[in-house]
């Protein structure tokens, strides 16, 4: 018994060891830009672990000795490890960088690795959120129903049943701050089709009052959208007339921007995403 | 840094893919001898100027003289700010408050970028690389130069110049690019009969003003490492002075002083100190502060009696993390001082100490010469981008006042004892994301200010957003941006007028919402004829009063204007133009 205990927690502690060598977990390639083969990233890595990694680290971001490969202006000038490969025949020994001599191919998928590593430094547009429910559910459902003041248009038995299973956690936050907007189902919807598009009255000289979504309101013109006739309508304006009174339904939402905490914030998401 | 709120469109539109078949067809039908015509025109007007400049008649066709640019003249705009001081502020009245209820368009130049009957140069590719692509029509955010009744401008990788009377294009030059990101370019720069500018892939190129061929082109910046330049660049005495740009990677901002003659380096000033200088210990290592960004993206101002170039500087890098970085980063998101003679930086004042949310302090410091406390100052104002105003003492960067333009902003502890705010660290990108005003675009841009010194008033286009910035790069050394930002809304934009004596907002006025707004950052010009040129929000070009930001006069040009907006006088006429989108409308009174 004492020996199986002793087995597995000799395995799990290697399994720890080999985790802690893995290198932070990086979004799949291949997926996102085609002009990187993943097979010769995954090679190009390899070589980078076993090569350079001593010094350079296993990210190539710079080790105990090495420099940062992905910051260099040579790594960020080389056209297809052709510098690279002139680099490495010789190295740099005055400042302790040996020659290596690498076969032509490992060259080439370590500048491989290291030019998609540079790509995915430098487009913040495929940067992937990490993990954001850290908040405390039962915060976040004290806050939902108190401060908050949540349960004034929502409830989650009602409106926000099942919520959590409808989005991922990114968005439903996203949500949370600001429900209006996202993309739909079928070609995108002038922005007055959204159900909780802004409204608004305008009051002609005649006394006359028109209601409708708002679809536009400058100093010099203002258009509604009017949902039972399906029709849009325009005036000029000079001054303050004719009259506009806009009422935002999301004024709530709104009004909390400038009132959340950010631990308020992840306490009801993760509370919201629990609701599946 | 970058203005993000330059958008993004994702190909041409398709009256521009109609207008280039138009422009091609147009070719091949035999309109060939256009281009002849026009070397013979361009010729003509050589000849021209020449015969006038020899009568010796008319001064304002000799080559331009630096020394001019040293007041704002009202017969020409001889540098981006229309002079040294970055006022954007005009003695011109004929067009005032009384008659702008008449201003009238005089002319329409709609952007030929067409290589059809291009003058073409450049280093690229005949089909440009997917990094150029992106970014759609050219729009203008260059303010055009005016000398000698012609405008000269440009957008990325395009320069024009169009007779200034008729809007008529004399000549467009095509730079062929290896790519860089293609947000915006912000004008040209002018010595003598010499034209320059700068392209998304880091060309420092030259041009002849009279024809538009090219003289000769230097590289500033390695495109592979991300920089890209927008900047216009600036003359003062012999010298142009050049800023280059981009935070994709880690890679140190510098500003130059290139030689008009030759294109060649005069001196370079790192916006980064190097380990020894003072300024280093705000960085944690010699890594750090060598890859630490702060690039001088847009042209700075000058005082001629002090000798000082005045220019902000880039955020630092990585941008939206301070990971790595621990410390102040100087001299990133700074005000600074330089001598141009030698390039050394003279004083520093730093609005943003340790940025982690891309608010460079690249705006435009403006010069005032103004009156605090009852006695005449040398002033400097900046309305920065973190959403603060800041007035200084030029002579010395001594700390005069911080007040906040818009008051959503969220990120500080407040001021130290010398103004500057204090970076709450709760408001750096976390993993389950932070909600932070203003957004990485700011609470206002590059868009040009304006200070009227009839009002007293600084005037300034700004925007209340939020983000949400989540971290993605949990490593002990991140790189890049490092972090995410997800937007989430605006509390509204409005154009302020800010007293620069107190700081206070003594006129806010929102704008448009709805289709066809936003921006909110906008290009401003005011005139001695008591009006300030600006847009609403939503598609109009508007005259306003200066002192009370009600509007006099509007164009629905039916995109807001995308530049800042000039004036002058020409055969007696004062023109006010201005770029909106990929078109640039000139108005005057009518005759």
């Amino acid at each position: 018994m004492k020996a199986v205990l002793i087995v597995a927690t000799v395995l799990i502690s290697l399994v720890a060891a080999v985790a802690a060598q893995q290198p932070a977990p990086r979004p799949a390639l291949a997926a996102v830009d085609p002009q990187f083969d993943r097979a010769a990233v995954d090679r190009g890595h390899e070589v980078l672990v076993s090569q350079c990694g001593f010094c350079h680290g296993s990210n190539a971001r710079g080790g105990s000795s090495g420099p940062d490969l992905t910051r260099s202006e040579l790594v960020q000038s080389d056209e297809g490890g052709k510098e690279l490969s002139a680099f490495l025949r010789n190295g740099r020994p005055d400042k302790g960088m040996p020659s290596f001599d690498l076969p032509v191919d490992q060259v080439k998928d370590l500048a491989t690795f290291l030019h998609a590593a540079i790509y995915l430094n430098a487009n913040r547009r495929l940067y992937q959120v990490l993990d954001i429910l850290v908040g405390d559910p039962n915060e976040g459902a004290k806050y939902f129903s108190g401060a908050g003041k949540c349960t004034t248009c929502h409830s989650t038995t009602g409106d926000l049943k099942g919520v959590g299973a409808k989005y991922d956690a990114l968005t439903l936050q996203g949500k949370i701050m600001m429900p209006r907007g996202g993309r739909g189902e079928g070609p995108p919807k002038p922005a007055y089709m959204d159900k909780n598009a802004v409204r608004a009255t305008v009051t002609l000289p005649t006394k006359q009052t028109v209601s409708g979504v708002l679809v536009r309101l400058t100093d010099f013109d203002v258009s509604l959208y009017d949902p039972d006739a399906k029709t849009l309508r325009s005036w000029l304006r000079n001054g303050d007339a004719p009259k506009i009174d806009v009422v935002d339904p999301l004024q709530g939402h709104i009004d909390m921007w400038t009132r959340w905490t950010d631990a308020d914030m992840h306490n009801v998401t993760a509370y919201l995403a629990g609701l599946k | 840094m970058m203005a993000k709120n330059e958008s993004r469109q994702p190909f041409a539109t398709k009256s521009q893919r109609t207008r280039s078949l138009t422009n091609r067809s147009l070719y091949e039908e035999g309109f060939v001898r256009l281009r002849d015509l026009r070397v013979f025109v361009a010729s003509l007007s050589a000849v021209v100027a020449l015969l006038l400049a020899c009568s010796g008649v008319l001064v304002a066709q000799a080559p331009l003289e630096p020394a001019s640019l040293l007041k704002m003249p009202t017969d020409s705009w001889p540098t981006y700010h229309g002079d040294y001081s970055g006022r954007r502020y005009s003695t011109l009245t004929q067009i005032n408050s009384e008659n702008v209820k008449n201003l009238a368009l005089a002319w329409v130049y709609r952007l030929n970028a067409s290589q059809a009957l291009a003058i073409i140069g450049g280093e690229g590719p005949d089909v440009p690389p997917a990094a150029a692509n992106g970014f759609g029509p050219p729009t203008i955010k260059a303010t055009p130069l005016m000398v000698n009744g012609v405008l000269y401008f440009s957008s990325p990788d395009h320069v024009w110049a169009v007779d200034a009377r008729t809007g008529r294009e004399l000549w467009h030059y095509f730079w062929k690019t290896r790519g860089g990101i293609h947000i915006g370019n912000r004008g040209v720069g002018m010595y003598g009969n010499w034209i320059y500018f700068l392209t998304p892939d880091n060309y420092f190129v030259s041009l002849d003003a009279a024809t538009g061929r090219e003289r000769w082109h230097h590289e500033i910046a390695n495109v592979k490492r991300e920089y890209f330049s927008t900047s216009a660049p600036i003359i003062i005495g012999k010298q142009v002075l050049i800023g280059v740009g981009g935070d994709s990677l880690d890679v140190p901002g510098y500003l130059e002083s290139r030689d008009p003659e030759s294109g060649l380096v005069i001196w370079r000033w790192y916006s980064t100190p190097r380990v020894g200088q003072p300024g280093a210990e705000t960085w944690p290592n010699a890594e750090s502060m060598n890859n630490g960004g702060g690039m001088p993206w847009l042209p700075g101002t000058y005082d001629p009696d002090l000798n000082l170039y005045y220019i902000g500087t880039g955020n630092p890098q990585p941008v939206l993390s301070g990971k790595g970085r621990e410390g102040d980063n100087l001299w990133t998101c700074s005000i600074v001082a330089l001598n141009p003679d030698t390039g050394k930086l003279v004083w520093h004042y730093q609005v943003s100490p340790h940025d982690t949310h891309d608010w460079d302090a690249a705006q435009t410091p403006v010069l005032i010469d103004g009156v605090i406390d009852g006695k005449p100052r040398k002033l400097l104002a900046q309305a920065n981008r973190n959403g603060h105003f800041f007035v200084l003492d030029r002579t010395n960067g001594k700390h005069i006042l911080t007040t906040t333009h818009t008051d959503s902003v969220n990120w500080t502890k407040g001021l130290n004892a010398n103004g500057q705010p204090i970076p709450n660290p709760a408001k750096e990108a976390s993993i389950p994301g932070v909600l932070v005003s203003p957004d990485t675009n700011g609470a206002t841009n590059w868009p040009p200010p304006s200070f009227n010194p009839d009002t007293g008033l600084f005037y300034v286009g700004t925007s209340q957003s939020f983000s949400l910035f989540y971290l993605t790069d949990t490593d002990d050394r991140p790189e890049g941006w490092a972090a995410a930002e997800r937007g989430v809304g605006n509390l509204g934009r409005a154009l302020k007028a800010i007293d620069y004596k107190t700081g206070k907002v003594k006129w806010s006025r929102p704008l448009a919402i709805g289709a066809g707004a936003g921006g909110g950052p906008m290009g401003l010009l005011s005139t001695a004829g008591k009006l300030l040129f600006g847009n609403d929000g939503g598609g109009n070009f508007v005259a306003y009063d200066p002192a009370t930001g009600k509007p006099l006069w509007h164009a629905g040009l039916g995109v807001n204007t995308s530049n800042g907006p000039e004036t002058y006088m020409l055969d007696g006429r004062q023109y006010v133009v201005v770029g909106a989108g990929d078109t640039l409308y000139a108005f005057a009174l009518p005759r």
